[in-house]
């Protein structure tokens, strides 16, 4: 069964299954749900992870999820094996502070816009898969300056 | 799919030990002093019923530190009728309520017949006197019963004794467990244990079932667990992110935060025919939604406005409202019972603290002194805050009453508990 999933084939008959199971439910907006068709094509996560010798985070501000220049030539570097990977998990996340629903969306909004930079650096979207998990999964348990810093960050893992 | 039968680690068990146990930080501006009289027994029926009953109510009475106690051996009397009711024998030790009752038998199958007297010794009259019929096996759900009483007649305000309290425990690093307790912390279960967060809990108003997010697929998702049978179903509302679940007050829908190509907005969702609805549609993060309680508007934050502020929207006429100008961050609302004011998570100078704000004035009241205050609950009467804090990196709960401003916690004694959220009543 593992086996199966990692193979093409089985990738492509679980995105048939998506796509079937999601036009079962009613979303008012077709448009929408032709575009996200395939929310539970995680599948890949069972597969191995490529390894890199490349730092593979980017840090935020509080409340913020700007990409500054050090952040955007940190992903250049990190072009070439990006463009090799089958798929792109990229997982964002908060500090503690404020609110755990809120801090789950703006996790999404920091990964998002790694996304769109990889995206305009040639990188195909189709590949990339974003994740959030808020303040939920933080590195250091801490509550100071230094944790928070380091907990407000997007992961890039290659598939 | 596939990985849903293969990953999940699914139990549904009764634990007898309580994990989280009310301790009483300062109590009330204004405590009344309450005598819980042992009750009398009939002959033939078990001694430790008239004491157990009695340090039963005592116990729930003064769980949220709402009211101070007579110590048994400090009365006067034993009175277990009314007849033997002196008011002097309270007044001269400052007493302001006395609780007396007896247990009669019924019959010999165990079946008794509770009556129970509450005096206003200031007053000198009797305010409540009732009789319940129950058995020997359900004495604490009886002294239930008769605390609610007690509490409504004294304070004006619904019992809650029997409600109880949904909550998420992180034993350790990666083990997350969706918990529910009775309110005084006993009767905990574990309604689901998983290697990925849990977030989310909100009670159904009928109490038979919880939704929440899970990550145990790779992101964020939605479930609902059936209490009973402990059956969960995915809600598969699609998107990037599915989260933040709350049911509408008659049970048919949630309002809940769906992301779609990474926007997320509010959107309701029928359970019955699975439709969703959007209502919110702003490139803006719109979450966190709250139903008011007539069901007409739902509270939501969104940080159109460049920081976290809380709005409210019609549900028919889609019409917004912005709630909260003042500070930077004002997040997480939630209606009082009542409707006419809300309480949330509000950040000032680096500190989120639990505040509350009457709809119709701009004043915001912080109600809590510590740093990293959220996921704030209310008690079905409107006056109680059970809240989510931390001390070093342990997550516990907190709680005020709003009346007296008594404080309380409730500590864990292993690991981090996070996102308290109180049950209705019963209906």
């Amino acid at each position: 069964m593992r086996r199966l999933f990692m193979e093409p084939i089985g990738i492509f008959i679980l995105a048939m299954l998506c796509q079937v199971y999601s036009c079962a439910s009613n979303v008012s907006d077709s448009v929408e749900r032709m575009q996200y068709a395939s929310v539970a094509g995680e599948e890949y996560l069972l597969g191995d992870k490529l390894e890199t010798n490349l730092d593979d985070k980017v840090y935020f501000d509080f409340d913020k999820s700007i990409l500054d220049a050090e952040d955007k030539s940190l992903l250049e570097q990190y072009l070439p094996e990006i463009k090799k990977a089958k798929i792109v998990r990229l997982e964002g996340h908060c500090d503690e502070r404020g609110t755990r629903e809120y801090n789950l969306a703006l996790g999404e909004r920091r990964a998002l816009e790694v996304r769109d930079f990889l995206v305009v650096k040639g990188v195909s979207g189709k590949k990339i898969r974003v994740v959030s998990f808020g303040e939920e999964k933080p590195l250091k348990s801490a509550s100071n300056e230094k944790a928070w810093a380091e907990n407000r960050r997007v992961e890039i893992s290659l598939y | 799919m596939i990985k849903f039968f293969f990953m999940i680690v699914f139990l549904v068990s009764n634990h007898i030990f309580s994990i989280l146990e009310i301790e009483i930080l300062k109590g009330s501006d204004n405590l009344s002093k309450v005598a819980f009289v042992p009750f009398g027994i009939e002959s033939g029926i078990e001694e430790n019923y008239g004491i157990q009953i009695s340090r039963n109510i005592e116990k729930n009475m003064l769980l949220f530190g709402e009211f101070e106690n007579l110590a048994v051996n400090e009365m006067l009397s034993y009175p277990s009728s009314e007849n033997d009711f002196y008011y002097r024998d309270w007044k001269v030790l400052g007493v302001d309520y006395s609780v007396i009752g007896k247990i009669n038998s019924v019959n010999a199958l165990g079946n008794l017949n509770i009556s129970y007297s509450l005096f206003n010794i200031n007053r000198r009259i009797k305010i409540l006197e009732g009789e319940i019929l129950g058995s020997e096996d359900n004495i604490e759900d009886i002294s239930k019963i008769i605390s609610n009483r007690i509490y409504e007649k004294i304070t004006g305000l619904r019992g809650i004794f029997d409600t109880k309290l949904a909550y998420v425990v992180n034993s350790d690093a990666n083990t997350y467990q969706m918990c529910i307790s009775d309110i005084d912390g006993k009767n905990e279960q574990i309604l689901f244990s998983s290697k990925a967060p849990i977030m989310s809990p909100d009670w159904s108003p009928d109490r038979k079932k919880i939704a929440y997010v899970s990550f145990e697929n790779g992101l964020a998702e939605i479930f609902i667990q059936d209490l009973q049978s402990g059956e969960r179903d995915s809600i598969q509302a699609l998107g990037m992110t599915n989260s933040a679940p709350v049911w509408s007050p008659d049970g048919k829908s949630l309002a809940l935060v769906v992301s779609f190509s990474g926007n997320p907005d509010i959107f309701l969702y029928s359970i019955r025919n699975k439709r969703l609805v959007r209502l919110t549609n702003h490139y803006g993060i719109d979450t966190e939604p709250s139903w008011s309680p007539d069901s007409k508007k739902i509270i939501f934050t969104s940080d159109r406005s460049g920081s976290p502020q809380l709005y409210e929207i019609n549900t028919k006429s889609k019409r917004k409202k912005r709630l909260t100008r003042d500070g930077n961050y004002n997040a997480r609302g939630r209606y009082f019972p009542d409707g006419k004011s809300i309480f949330f998570v509000h950040g000032n100078n680096g500190n989120f603290q639990i505040a509350t704000k009457k709809l119709s004035s701009r004043y915001i009241e912080t109600l809590t002194s510590t740093s990293l205050d959220e996921s704030p609950t209310i008690s079905p009467n409107g006056n109680i805050i059970i809240y989510a804090t931390k001390d070093g990196s342990n997550g516990y709960l907190g709680g005020i009453t709003l009346d007296g401003k008594a404080r309380f916690s409730l500590p864990v004694k292993n690991g981090s508990v996070r996102e308290p959220a109180w049950s209705p009543l019963l209906k």
